[in-house]
């Protein structure tokens, strides 16, 4: 398997703190790779700095062959890296359909195609059917037309996810989607993550209840203070002291 | 169940009561005024509607659906109307053999240039009607130039400071107005080719039926555009730009689009203004005409809804005209307490802001959620999941 996406010391500094300190990782094809590590230890910000979301303070970003270090987020979609947030971004102008539409594309989205519905209508009919099924993957097909401001919490999760998957992206990296999710459909959204992998995607993973993310990884990386302490096969890291410490000294904090 | 769809068909009866509502105290002012004013009035009333229609339309496609707040509407109206008042006329001025270049501009020249370009458009419907178009076309490029140079330094600025910038950007327009003499004569209103002298007696009304026409072109084209996969990038944008951009939206550019657009349309409500009045006077530009009560016409109606545009323009228009007519017999007793009611125009917009603020935050007509996807497809894909 080859390397899709490469970070290279990527380091970022926010007035002083060191949110990510030198960060390598390595992440393989149509992989299931985990990234763990207690609260503020920069997974979301390494994240970010992958995503366009932040620029890194130094350090490379690599996807497959091109360095997309400090592209823009929109960019770094276009050549096939999506990601999810933590705390969930609905667009609440629109229904919960069309927020899974959203994330996808569509020809109708120039203004000169807007204008003649027959141009994009039968795209948007088979995204349509394609955010249906997600959506029921999810366990959200029922609510497709309720605007999406009036889901609860968990449910926003959930519609998290669904725009991540539906973007036809060949990396996906989730940023905590199980988190505040019941135990089952938790399983059930990872199933469906290792189901989708098993079709060629590549997910990069950031979770914290490793006790239901760890039987679907191929490869984790865990974070401490901005640093990667460990890596490896799941058995590997998640018995290595310095990951055992970390979880028993601050998970308790951290609870 | 029975209950649960009885209370939805309620809910959905209340609404409509509400457009129907509005719709009733409309007509009811409209003939009150068409009894104790007559026609005229009505017909200004109208002008009034359209215009600021298709201008209050362009700001809820800027503001409303993409979320850009657009304080300085004013700039692209103005730029229309001295596209209008400028470009137009020159042009046939230099085929008339005219003075066209500055000079078209200063007073003593343009009162008797100005009158036989007309005499001549009145003489032929063909050479009336490729005026007026003429005459939009360059209205909506000045203006989508307009939008699109503004957004340039001002697009990747976030909310309060974009407004601010776009709020100078107005008043910049409107002070270059008010001193480039050469282009539409500064602070001496400079006249305007008729293209509508052609219809003599009936000019007032058939200048009410083309602009209610182009307003209405202006609403269906807008409809079709802010409901398809365009009008869900710019509610994407609005909702969460940082959500936009990961789903793939480059923000600059749909942003930027946005802008454009609005800007022509309203710089074609500019022009038609223009030709409606008969000359540009930069100093009837003001801020408070052209981008405070067009905020409140949409505040009132319902921001990223533009029938609720539409009807909160209506409203708003007739009830500004009743003030401006009646203040003084109605209102004149405030001058006893030291208040003279030529302020109540502006008393009025600041009342219903406030008033829409507090009790419809919503507006008349809330923005509908649901799918770009026609209702027909949509029934169609669901009914193939079972
Ligand atoms: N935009 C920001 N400005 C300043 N500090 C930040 C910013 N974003 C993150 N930080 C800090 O960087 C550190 C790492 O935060 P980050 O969100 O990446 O942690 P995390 O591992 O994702 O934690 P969690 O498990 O709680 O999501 C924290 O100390 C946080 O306070
Ligand atoms: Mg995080």
């Amino acid at each position: 398997m080859s390397n899709i996406l490469v970070t290279e010391n990527v380091t970022k500094k926010f007035e002083g703190l060191v949110a990510v300190n030198k960060a390598n990782i390595v992440v393989k094809e149509n992989s299931f790779t985990l990234l763990i590590g207690p609260n503020g230890s920069g997974k979301t910000t390494l994240i970010n700095c992958c995503t366009g979301i932040l620029k890194p303070t130094s350090g490379r970003v690599m996807l497959g062959d091109t360095d997309i270090t400090g592209w823009k987020p929109h960019q770094i979609y276009d050549v096939g890296f999506v990601r999810t947030f933590q705390i969930p971004l609905p667009f609440i102008g629109l229904t919960v359909l069309d927020n899974v539409l959203g994330a996808m594309r569509n020809i109708g989205e120039s203004p000169v195609k807007a204008i003649s519905k027959r141009t994009w209508v039968e795209e948007e009919e088979k995204n349509m059917i394609h955010a249906m099924e997600i959506l029921a993957k999810v366990g959200l097909d029922k609510h497709w037309n309720l605007p999406s401001g009036a889901l609860g919490a968990a449910q926003l999760k959930l519609l998290e996810v669904a725009k991540g998957l539906s973007s036809g992206a060949k990396i996906i990296a989730l940023d905590e989607p199980i988190g505040g999710v019941d135990p089952a459909s938790a399983h059930e959204i990872l199933s469906h993550v290792a189901e989708l992998k098993s079709e060629g995607l590549t997910f990069l993973v950031v979770e914290h209840r490793i006790d239901i993310a760890a039987p679907f990884a191929d490869y984790i990386y865990a974070m401490d203070l901005g640093t990667i302490i460990s890596e490896g096969p799941p058995e590997q890291v998640l018995n290595d002291p310095k990951v055992i410490e970390v979880y028993i000294g601050k998970g308790v904090e951290a609870c | 169940m029975t209950t649960k769809n009885g209370m939805i068909t309620k809910i959905k009866d209340y609404m409509l009561l509400r457009e129907v509502m509005v719709i009733l105290v409309i007509l009811a002012l409209l003939t009150f005024l068409f009894t104790s004013r007559g026609v005229p009035i009505i017909l200004t009333i109208f002008i009034d509607f359209a215009i600021f229609a298709i201008i209050t339309m362009s700001l809820n496609l800027e503001t409303g659906y993409t979320g850009i707040p657009q304080f300085g509407r004013v700039a692209a109206v103005i730029v229309g109307a001295f596209a209008v008042g400028s470009i137009p006329g020159r042009i046939m001025a230099r085929f008339m053999g005219f003075p066209w270049g500055i000079e078209y501009a200063s007073d003593t020249v343009n009162f008797k240039v100005v009158p036989q370009i007309t005499a001549l458009l009145a003489s032929n419907w063909l050479l009336s009607l490729g005026f007026l178009v003429l005459s939009l076309t360059v209205a909506a490029l000045s203006g989508a130039a307009i939008g699109w140079l503004i957004s340039r330094p001002a697009i990747r600025l976030k909310e309060a400071y974009l407004g601010i910038s776009l709020l100078a950007f107005g008043d910049f327009f409107m002070w270059v107005g008010h001193n480039w003499k050469g282009m539409v004569g500064g602070s001496v209103p400079v006249n305007v080719p008729d293209p509508f002298r052609i219809f003599a007696g009936n000019r007032f009304t058939i200048i009410v039926l083309v602009i209610f026409t182009i307003a209405f072109l202006v609403f269906v084209f807008l409809n079709k555009l802010t409901k398809s996969p365009f009008g869900r990038s710019l509610r994407m944008i609005r909702d969460n730009d940082m959500a936009a951009a990961a789903a793939g939206k480059n923000i600059v550019t749909v942003r930027t689009r946005s802008l454009v657009i609005g800007s022509a349309l309203a710089a074609i409500g500019g022009g038609l203004y223009v030709l409606y009045v008969g000359s540009v006077a930069s100093i009837g530009f003001s801020r408070l005409t052209f981008t405070f009560w067009p905020w409140a016409f949409m505040m009132l109606g319902g921001i990223g809804s533009n029938i609720g545009v539409l009807l909160g323009v209506f409203l708003l228009c007739i009830l500004r005209t009743m003030i401006v007519i009646f203040r003084s017999q109605w209102f004149g007793f405030l001058l006893v307490v030291g208040i003279d009611p030529l302020w109540l125009e502006f008393t009025l917009m600041g009342a219903v802001i406030i008033g829409v603020i507090l009790f419809l935050p919503y507006g008349l007509v809330p923005e509908k959620i649901e799918p770009m996807l026609p209702a027909n497809r949509v029934k169609r894909v669901l009914a193939g999941r079972q």
